[in-house]
């Protein structure tokens, strides 16, 4: 192989990518393109281009599927959810990491145990046993049932990061009179960023997205909704209207588009923090 | 590293500390997982529907249901196994393919990769209503286009091509996430090893099967290790593609536990049923673990 040949390999890839991916990508076009036709249209030729644009189906589904109060149930799950498994997991994840006694070990075991347990395998009595809590028809319940489910990924990342820190620091923040919750908040709990920004996105990304949970919690209340709930009944009661289908997915993955174009580069570190370390 | 100490208290006082920190992710572990799951253990040898107070001890009966009389589950084994079996296979190779492409220093491999991790982000249920769409509407209008009989095939509608639908639309969704983790492990192979390989007279074929693969082994058995897990309890992506049908054809075993407990009030049958389901994921991972350690070598 001459050397000029070499050199025109990654041109010829690249055209091949580039095709890869327009194909990859064409589901998503034709949803944008079908989602500002209208009925007659869509009718007609779903992969013609719309002959004019018309923004009347998102009104249409922006109204019938109650889309700022179930924009903001999904948020409070989702701030809940978060939040709660930051805290949380980052505690423990920092203590089961300095405290190198076997009771730490031992807890340690259980917490990330349920990693592999299926969700499928105890939804049945969890929805009994948040029933017993009023957790259901509730949205921050909701929101509460997650910290259970997302600790034992979220401390697993913080034990494996806070292994890394240095003692000294502690030590000296102790010798100089520095308490033990002021340690964690003002010392520690900053060091922790990068896994923090991981955690935070990875998993407000799947509770945003989580379909199963809320439809067996939340799912018997029309006020409760969260998104990804009212998109399934709107779309299942507009079965032949595909433009308000159309829509409606759009304005359902806006918000998880935003979060991702800007966190982009922790959720690509978080998953590979976590497949490395797993 | 904590200076021993024969401090009593001292002691007391640290072992304060560390239940203030981790009690209450225990508790909540207990609470929403642990205790859930053990009750789904208890009520698997019992009949309950789930709304009456009382319950009623049957032993296994349950159990043998479900090996001996319920066509449906057997049916939901068989896909489940099917379709993790051809996810995990296509999924892994075309992502490890494509890395392996996009690691070749090509331009714009930061938009490519964007590109590729897209339909993760959109949720599973909207995803199955995207595709939806297509089998039904977008497929019709090519067959008109193109008069080819294969889009004029029932791609939601005939059971066997809608299992081969379920998977192509699941390794669609899911590429983006194993691209991103094989980018990362190729990333990590050093070059001057790759130099020296190449240096020895291997060829790219004889360098990716002998140095790169050897190297990655790690990334693999964590997709092999996280495929493997999502495929076996699919449940959204199917919940509304298809919601199981036609008939029963593409229901997996999650449908099947939502349907028994939710739809038929059928709590102690559908506990049996999630029981089956972790023994079966548990051993599977279980088996991965043992087949990956053995292979994995420290770089």
């Amino acid at each position: 192989m001459t050397l000029k040949q070499e050199k025109q390999i990654p041109t010829v890839i690249f055209v091949l990518m580039l095709f890869i991916v327009f194909l990859y990508m064409l589901p998503l076009v034709i949803m944008i393109l079908n989602s500002v036709k209208n009925y007659d249209e869509i009718m007609k030729n779903v992969l013609a281009l719309p002959e004019h644009l018309s923004f009347k189906n998102f009104a249409v589904v922006f109204k019938d599927m109650n889309y700022p109060l179930t924009f903001f149930n999904t948020f409070v799950v989702t701030l809940t959810g978060t939040v709660g498994i930051v805290i949380f997991g980052s505690m423990a994840g920092y203590k089961m990491a300095r405290v190198k006694t076997r009771y730490s070990q031992l807890s340690f075991l259980y917490c990330i145990t349920p990693m592999m347990v299926p969700f499928q395998s105890f939804m049945i009595t969890l929805v009994v046993i948040a029933k017993k809590f009023h957790l259901t028809n509730n949205v921050p319940g909701l929101g509460i049932i997650y910290w259970g489910l997302g600790i034992p990924m979220a401390l697993f990342l913080y034990q494996g990061f806070a292994k890394t820190i240095p003692y000294e620091l502690e030590e000296s923040a102790i010798m100089e009179g520095c308490s033990q919750p002021r340690l964690f908040l003002q010392i520690i709990f900053p060091l922790l960023k990068s896994v923090t920004a991981s955690v935070i996105v990875v998993n407000a990304m799947w509770i945003w997205n989580d379909f199963l949970l809320p439809l067996l919690v939340v799912g018997g209340s029309k006020e409760k909704k969260t998104l990804q709930l009212a998109a399934y009944s709107f779309m299942g009661q507009y079965k032949s209207e595909w433009q308000n289908i159309m829509a409606a997915a759009i304005l359902i993955i806006i918000p998880a588009l935003i979060i991702y174009l800007i966190f982009q580069k922790n959720i690509i570190k978080g998953l590979v923090a976590g497949a490395v370390k797993g | 590293m904590i200076p021993a100490t024969t401090n009593k208290r001292r002691n007391i006082k640290e072992l304060k500390e560390f239940v203030c920190y981790v009690f209450p992710a225990v508790l909540l572990i207990t609470v929403f997982v642990s205790i859930p799951f053990l009750m789904c253990i208890y009520n698997s040898f019992r009949k309950w529907n789930g709304i009456s107070k009382t319950t009623k001890f049957i032993g296994l009966k349950n159990y043998r249901k479900l090996f001996t009389d319920d066509p449906t589950f057997l049916h939901a084994l068989g896909f489940t196994f099917l379709y993790a079996v051809c996810v995990v296979i296509i999924i892994n190779i075309t992502a490890l393919l494509l890395a392996v492409l996009l690691e070749s220093n090509i331009k714009g491999k930061g938009f490519f990769r964007a590109a590729f991790y897209i339909p993760n982000i959109i949720s599973l249920v909207v995803i199955g209503f995207i595709w939806k769409f297509i089998c039904i509407r977008v497929f019709d209008q090519l067959a008109v286009i193109t008069n080819d009989p294969f889009w004029q095939q029932s791609w939601l509608g005939d059971p066997n091509l809608a299992v081969v639908t379920t998977i192509f639309v699941s390794v669609w969704q899911g590429l983006g996430f194993y691209l991103i983790i094989y980018i990362a492990g190729l990333q990590s192979v050093p070059g001057d090893l790759m130099e020296a390989a190449r240096i020895d007279g291997a060829g790219t074929f004889r360098r990716f099967f002998s140095v790169t693969l050897p190297m990655i082994m790690p990334s693999i058995s964590f997709c092999m290790f996280y495929s493997v897990a999502n495929s076996m309890k699919m449940f959204e992506l199917i919940f509304s593609l298809t919601g199981g049908g036609p008939g029963v054809a593409t229901t997996p075993i999650a449908l099947d536990i939502y349907n028994t407990a939710f739809n038929n009030n059928n709590f102690g049958y559908g506990s049996a049923k999630s029981v089956v389901l972790f023994i079966i994921v548990c051993t599977i991972s279980v088996i991965q673990v043992r087949f990956f350690k053995s292979r994995e070598i420290e770089a």
